[in-house]
């Protein structure tokens, strides 16, 4: 990034880009971290399928513990400043970002990446072969292109592509919504003869669940919120409500007027919680409690920004008899994998 | 404070008031019911909505034709019309126009919030009436509009009530009723008095120099037709070039503007004329005897020839887009400039060439893609927005 550019960009979505950048995700965490979630699945690295699992469920944890700092700080006199500089502020307040990661990691552990271990549970289940890259997966660099780095974004994308190559891809299985827009629409535009397949999750699973018989372990009104990405990026309205409705136990419930093409956004859209960290969450409480309002039990969604998003809504609004699922929890309690 | 900190904070201020977002939640459920009942009622809306996207494609290409086309037939049905190439430009035709000591009664029209052009006119030492309700509400709020539409969106009939009591020294209750009886009173003698009145256009037919206005409130037919002169401000972008094309592109604004039938379209092509007497053509009967015409370029060309961020001009100024953004749904026109949400961010960088607070407004949007959904035009608000970050950061 040049001295010029970084002047316009909110300077904590410039940190963000500076860590994908220098360090292949969005937190700048060691990327032994990330993979932790998969040690004890024996996934096989080399593999003509990958099962590409991002940024946002990987560090889900230690994106949480950071977003609820920076939540603490802007609401503080001292937070009027902020965008600022997210490192100078750490700075500032002595914080040293590697303990501070270090100490997330430890927690790291917990079941925030529980989604990514039932995916690729309901996966094998359906019989599909893969395999995860694990630290050597690449960061899709999709908020780059967000935040206005298109160059950056392009270099980030031709390297992605030829380290997918050279590693003998050819398919890949995404479930984050924008790391698979970005893998399925955004790359291709910048790499010539790009020829990777990509297909995300859901549709995986809705091909392969047909003909089973899904049940889940309890009478249930569940609501879906759409992902931007998924639902208005990548088309997959259908996809999601079609498994949910196959699965026996569950009553798919709508909310009034905002779900598929009309869902509202859940407040943590392309960096936006890094800038604007408190109206970010004034706009998770409002889609919590629209959602809420249908009377469902569970809420389930698909992407790991607004099941944080959503989580923090149903905080504030203290609505503790809900909660908030992946669709890949869902099916995996379903299957009873 | 940092300029983005500034911003920052109006914003933040702007989503913990509650009177904001207690009259955005009004507004928001109602828009959204009214503009479900029109589209169910005419239907073949949304297939015109198509066809208006390819005249708006077309019209766009060639806006400085049209507006010499348009120009010259007005001047030949006895107007007068400009070309103004800057903001300034138009400031200083309307205020040679307009002098000084004057009345003026003004119809809404964002592109004269675009230019400033209240507060100039004001300057000169003329007293200036906004007569669309809403606006006049804001204007004694000393407020600035908050929606493209419907600029007071933002205050809860309780603070109407408030404010005019205060201006009547009355108690007036809040009741919606007595307030547009009061406005209507305090704003009759005006349109009456006034030397001039000043309107846009919603559409401008170039093959008749035909300025299309859509309204409910009828304050526009007073302030066109009731003082001696009329002078109209226009954004190139509104030109189409036929009347055919121009009553497609009012029907479809109107439409998604929430309105299942507009109560008044004033269709205006020239000052007003008579030939009763001896067949001697005569102008300033009844209506204005001068008609002023000024089309606005103010970086429109330049943007046209732009890609993707020559969409923005597609912009119909429904307003529809406002009601689904979910960060307007909190802060109102604070998220905005002259124009507002995520489009605004687009206009802010054309208008003002402000860098910082267009990429304050660009880098405000969520990128979530609702606005397009509602969008008639089907603009791709998001991919503009982005490429205008990516104008900003990378330059060029």
């Amino acid at each position: 990034m040049s001295k010029k550019s970084k002047g316009l960009i909110p300077p904590g979505l410039a940190y963000v880009a500076d860590n994908i950048i220098s360090r292949q995700n969005l937190l700048g965490a060691p990327r032994e971290t990330g993979a932790r979630w998969a040690k004890e699945l024996n996934l096989p690295k080399a593999a003509e399928t990958i099962f590409f699992a991002g940024c946002g469920y990987q560090y889900n944890a230690s994106l949480q513990s950071l977003m609820s700092l920076i939540r603490k700080l802007d609401k503080s006199p001292i937070g009027a400043e902020l965008p600022m500089g997210l490192a100078g502020f750490q700075k500032k307040l002595g914080i040293d970002p590697a303990q501070l990661y270090r100490r997330l990691a430890a927690k790291n552990n917990d079941s925030s990446a529980q989604p990514l271990r039932d995916a690729v549970r309901v996966l094998e289940n359906l019989g599909v072969e893969f395999g995860y890259l694990a630290e050597d997966e690449p960061c899709c660099g999709g908020l780059l292109h967000y935040i206005g780095l298109e160059k950056d974004f392009v270099r980030n994308a031709r390297n992605l592509y030829e380290n997918l190559k050279s590693r003998g891809v050819k398919r890949i299985i995404g479930i984050v919504p924008s790391c698979t827009y970005t893998l399925a629409e955004l790359i291709p535009k910048h790499v010539p003869g790009y020829d990777l397949e990509v297909t995300h999750f859901l549709q995986v699973v809705l091909e392969g669940i047909k003909d089973r018989e899904l049940r889940f372990p309890r009478e249930v009104k569940v609501v879906y919120h759409d992902p931007c990405q998924l639902s208005r990026y990548l088309g997959l309205i259908e996809e999601p409500r079609r498994i949910l409705k196959s699965i026996r136990g569950i009553e798919l419930v709508e909310p009034d007027r905002t779900y598929g093409e009309w869902s509202t956004c859940c407040g943590g859209g392309g960096g936006f919680e890094v800038v604007f960290p408190e109206l970010s969450q004034i706009l998770a409480v409002n889609r919590a409690k629209e959602l809420v309002e249908t009377g469902a039990q569970i809420i389930v969604t698909h992407c790991p920004g607004c099941i944080m998003q959503l989580e923090e809504g149903l905080k504030v609004l203290k609505a503790k008899d809900v909660e908030v699922l992946d669709l890949a929890q869902v099916v995996a309690m379903a299957m009873g994998v | 404070m940092s300029a983005f900190g500034e911003y920052k904070k109006e914003i933040m201020d702007a989503a913990h008031n509650e009177r904001i977002r207690l009259a955005l939640s009004r507004a928001i459920k109602r828009y959204r019911a009214n503009v479900d009942k029109a589209l169910k009622e005419f239907p073949q809306t949304v297939e015109l909505a198509e066809e208006v996207r390819e005249i708006k494609e077309k019209a766009i290409g060639k806006m400085d034709q049209l507006a010499e086309q348009a120009c010259q037939v007005i001047e030949a049905n006895h107007g007068k019309a400009y070309i103004a190439k800057t903001a300034d430009d138009a400031l200083n035709i309307i205020g040679g126009l307009v002098g000084s000591g004057k009345l003026v009664v003004k119809a809404k029209s964002m592109t004269s919030e675009e230019i400033g052009l209240r507060e100039h006119l004001e300057e000169k030492g003329n007293e200036v009436y906004e007569t669309d309700l809403g606006e006049f509400i804001v204007q004694k709020l000393g407020s600035k509009p908050m929606h493209i539409l419907a600029p007071a969106v933002h205050v809860p009939k309780e603070d109407v009530a408030r404010l005019l009591s205060a201006i009547t020294g009355e108690e007036l209750p809040a009741d919606i009723e007595v307030l547009v009886a009061t406005a209507r009173k305090l704003l009759r003698e005006k349109f009456f008095n006034a030397d001039i009145g000043i309107s846009g256009a919603n559409v401008v037919a170039a093959e008749t120099g035909s300025l299309f206005l859509i309204e409910n409130e009828g304050n526009i037919r007073l302030t066109t037709s009731a003082p001696p002169v009329h002078i109209a401000l226009v954004g190139m972008e509104k030109l189409v070039p036929t009347l055919n094309e121009a009553w497609k592109v009012s029907e479809v604004t109107w439409r998604y503007a929430n309105y299942t039938i507009p109560q008044y379209i004033s269709v205006i092509s020239g000052p007003s004329s008579t030939g009763d007497i001896e067949k001697v053509i005569t102008y300033g009967a009844h209506g204005p005897g001068e008609f002023h015409v000024i089309f606005l370029d103010g970086g429109r060309t330049e943007l046209a020839r732009h890609p993707e961020l020559r969409q923005v001009l597609y912009c119909l100024r429904c307003g529809g887009c406002l009601y689904e953004c979910p960060v307007f749904g909190v802060t109102a026109g604070h998220f905005g400039d002259k124009y507002f949400a995520g489009i605004g961010a687009i206009w802010a960088a054309m208008i003002t060439g402000d860098r910082e607070k267009a990429a304050a407004l660009a880098y405000t949007c969520l990128t979530c893609g609702r606005c397009k959904v509602r969008c008639p035009m089907k603009i791709d608000v998001p991919e503009m927005v982005i490429e205008l970050r990516k104008l900003l950061v990378e330059g060029g």
